[in-house]
């Protein structure tokens, strides 16, 4: 009897330690760095179409230092599991042009992103999936700012 | 040393109390006639759950908490009304007129209104709030005491 409570305790802590690493590890990833892998054509040249790691930094979204041209990681509003990574075009107020088609056409329409809301665009306009499509993009759901690509360039 | 171990065993807790924080529940502070007469005009302390968030288990009828989306450093609580797919008819603006629209709301989306749709800034106003944007489901009244226990259904 004495051996298993004393198995148990030490399973305990050992558990524990594990565990208040698995919440520090998660409190840095959430407020100050975390590593990420986006893949996709959707921002080619920037990144590469087969994935690339890139650093995340936490910071600047919540003390309000984003600007246009930031790599943000950004919380998809038509899947909210999935997460996209585009190029912050304008903040709020700014007014944004840009051509739904750019193959087929050379139209362009503008218009003026409403208050809380940032305009997002991949790099690769052809087959990006953006706010042309969707339209402007809540404020609250940026994640973290691209920094710094991690792997080697191909 | 005595302030080292301390200082550890502090932040300890903090990460601690975050991650229950982000994975299980927090309080949150209403004030505001939007959801009147569910909650208070001057103020509630209301228990925050956020299991069903993460795993989409919500439903029309549950009152959320989720960051606004015309400003993003304010947490606002309102009632779901419709999720996405959903076919919602509301009052554009009860004050002056009876004029209803009928949306769908669109995929990724939920819609929102305060319980008090006279004073309300919801999604008549700014539209169908991403997903994304939720950040947990009220289910306890903590004060005033009279209020105690869980929220009332939606007002007919």
């Amino acid at each position: 009897m004495r051996q298993w409570t004393s198995i148990a305790k030490e399973t305990i802590a050992r558990a524990s330690i594990v565990v208040k690493f698995l919440c520090f590890l998660h409190v840095t990833d959430s407020y100050l760095l975390s590593s990420n892998h986006v893949l996709g054509p959707s921002m080619l040249p920037t990144l590469n179409i087969t994935g690339d790691v890139v650093l995340v930094e936490h910071l600047s979204h919540r003390i309000g230092k984003l600007g246009s041209g930031d790599l943000v990681l950004i919380r998809s509003p038509l899947d909210p599991k999935k997460t996209v990574t585009k190029r912050i075009v304008a903040m709020e107020g700014d007014k944004v042009t840009f051509s739904l088609d750019p193959i087929r056409n050379h139209s362009s329409r503008s218009l003026v992103v409403p208050k809380g809301h940032v305009w997002i665009q991949g790099d690769n306009l052809y087959v990006s999936c953006d706010s042309r499509h969707f339209g402007p993009v809540p404020y609250g759901l940026i994640e973290g700012k691209v920094f710094l690509r991690a792997s080697m360039a191909t | 040393m005595g302030g080292w171990s301390s200082f550890i065993s502090i932040v300890r807790s903090l990460c601690l109390l975050h991650a229950a924080n982000n994975y299980l529940g927090t309080t949150v502070i209403t004030y505001g006639p939007s959801m009147l007469p569910t909650l208070n005009i001057t103020g509630n302390l209301l228990l925050v759950e956020r299991i069903s968030t993460r795993t989409g288990k919500l439903r029309p009828g549950d009152v959320v908490i989720f960051r606004s989306p015309e400003s993003p450093r304010k947490v606002v609580c309102k009632r779901l009304i419709g999720m996405e797919g959903d076919q919602v008819t509301y009052v554009v603006d009860p004050k002056n007129s009876d004029r209803c629209e009928t949306i769908v709301v669109p995929k990724g989306h939920v819609w929102v209104e305060g319980d008090y749709i006279y004073d309300s800034k919801d999604s008549r106003n700014f539209g169908a709030v991403p997903y994304g944007l939720l950040k947990g489901r009220v289910f306890w009244t903590l004060l005033p005491r009279k209020d105690f226990g869980s929220l009332a259904p939606k007002p007919k």
